[in-house]
């Protein structure tokens, strides 16, 4: 059968295009999300849990999270010295190290910053755990590091008022103090034995984070410009331990690609033979 | 030859301009998200291809140029096209292979509810407070007091606002408390973030139990300060209704 070609028929073709890359276009950004997480990259050689100023600290990504005067507790605060908190991580297996950066004007004995994880699958209050009228909620475990302690302290919270110190002190921590800037490493097993009370880090999983900063800059009173609940905080946002290189997707794309030429060529030749 | 293709490309192609481009500066609109165009998307087309295919000479009529193309009988500058779609199937079958196997970046996602329904004693609630200047004076003075650290100038930017996600609400917005009743209003402040229901997420949100600092009548006229502050009127049930 003779077949007559119409001027206009290659255009048909063009609008399918467009209408695939509208798709295409609408596709990637359906399921795409803003990014919001801290990633504590594997790291094969020796972790710097003890250094913030390894240059090891170079390769991981870093994340900026914006700080808030901590206005949720009665005891709240209007004003304060840190604004924002830049996060990296790192971990090479077993244990997982975290730096926090923040800007502060002045190095005090005082000064002091803390990671706040939730324990468990329970859901807990970023502001220390604190009972919510419809959810049962849980405790939450704090990594905390003042400067004239010079260590980490491993500390629990089931609500304002309930803070104490873990039996069991699994955290470290150390910081420096740097051209206006403080940078503090907190680094704990990724796993323990206290499953109740510490935050466990399965590596590929995400869990919640949050973070508080305090100047200890004394004030004319005496007291530190920022103590308790009078502090810089940040809500939660996610961390997640990098799980090691998994190939097998790359596996599966390639079987997916010569399945896919098969059906079509087996298409294509069918379609001829009929036609 | 392609014209029975054409009119249902023209009609996904419109739908799409208008889905992305005019329905977000509609009047009380906003942007839809990429999965529903995505959706709406894929409706219309499903509902072409069954339109065109309802009888044997209209489905002739629709897969014939499409036949023609894949086995190459279209020739002509079709030719390069038909290679150029045969040898980019298999590699977005493979690239959508890699992306749902492949462990994803991204946090998991979260479907939190922004006005979740308020337990049954706060609702119908009527404010008891008259709606006296002097009243909506002293409800903007808590207000600032109290609530503009977080939610600003009534539009959700206080300087204590950075930190915290969800971000407080902007009242401004004909979506907040404009479509909300004073009585849900009231929940709200009294009980704070950790009042909410599970599908709220209240261990993410801010929002302070104001119940603890503040009496009911001091609520009461803040919520007065804000509707008039934020230039909106609290949503109430018709008469008929």
């Amino acid at each position: 059968m003779a077949r007559v070609r119409r001027p206009g028929a290659k255009w048909w073709v063009a609008a399918v295009s467009v209408v695939g890359l509208c798709l295409t276009l609408e596709l990637p950004a359906a399921y795409s999300q803003q990014s919001v997480a801290v990633r504590a990259g594997l790291v094969k050689g020796t972790l710097p849990a003890d250094d913030p100023t390894a240059a090891a600290w170079a390769t991981a990504p870093t994340s900026e999270f914006p700080l808030s005067p901590q206005v949720h507790w009665p005891v709240r605060i209007t004003e304060v010295t840190a604004k924002t908190v830049k996060v990296r991580g790192l971990h090479d297996g077993t244990t997982v190290a975290i730096l926090l950066e923040y800007q502060d004007p002045t190095e005090d004995p005082d000064d002091a910053a803390a990671l706040e994880f939730m324990v468990g699958d329970t859901k807990a209050h970023f502001a220390h755990g604190q009972p919510m009228a419809q959810v049962e909620g849980g405790p939450v475990n704090i990594w905390y590091w003042k400067n004239k302690d010079g260590k980490g302290s491993d500390l629990g919270a089931k609500g304002f008022g309930t803070l104490k110190p873990h039996s069991h002190q699994d955290v470290k921590a150390k910081g420096v103090y740097q051209g206006g800037a403080w940078k503090v490493v907190f680094s704990r097993p990724l796993s323990t034995e206290h499953v109740a009370e510490d935050t466990q880090f399965k590596p590929g999983e995400f869990g919640s984070i949050a973070f508080a900063v305090w100047d200890g800059k004394k004030m004319d009173s005496g007291q530190p410009k920022e103590k308790g609940s009078e502090k810089a905080i940040s809500s939660w946002w996610y961390f997640r331990a990098d799980a090691p290189p998994d190939y097998s997707p790359y596996l599966y794309a390639l079987l997916a690609v010569g399945l896919a030429l098969g059906f079509e060529m087996a298409l294509v030749r069918r379609l001829k033979k009929g036609s | 030859m392609g014209g029975v293709l054409v009119r249902p490309i023209i009609l996904t192609v419109c739908i799409y301009l208008f889905l992305k481009f005019i329905v977000p500066i509609l009047p009380h609109s906003a942007p839809l998200p990429s999965s529903l165009i995505f959706l709406y998307l894929m409706l219309v087309m499903s509902g072409s291809v069954l339109f065109a295919t309802l009888s044997g000479e209209s489905k002739d009529a629709f897969f014939q140029p499409i036949l023609r193309f894949l086995t190459g009988e279209s020739g002509g500058a079709l030719s390069s096209a038909r290679y150029l779609v045969l040898a980019l199937f298999p590699i977005l079958v493979g690239w959508q292979t890699y992306g749902s196997t492949a462990s994803s970046d991204a946090p998991p996602a979260e479907n939190r509810t922004i006005h979740p329904a308020p337990p049954g004693e706060y609702t119908g609630l009527s404010n008891p407070v008259p709606k006296t200047p002097e009243n909506i004076m002293y409800g903007k003075g808590l207000y600032a007091s109290r609530c503009a650290p977080c939610h600003g100038n009534f539009d959700g930017k206080g300087f204590a606002s950075a930190g915290f996600t969800p971000p407080p609400a902007n009242f401004k917005d004909p979506t907040t408390i404009a479509m909300l009743q004073e009585s849900y209003l009231f929940w709200r402040i009294k009980k704070g973030g950790v009042g909410l229901p599970v599908e709220g997420m209240p261990w993410k949100t801010a929002m302070p139990r104001w119940e603890l600092e503040m009496s009911d009548e001091d609520i009461w006229k803040v919520i007065m300060g804000e509707y008039d502050g934020a230039g909106q009127k609290p949503r109430t049930w018709d008469e008929s209704e």
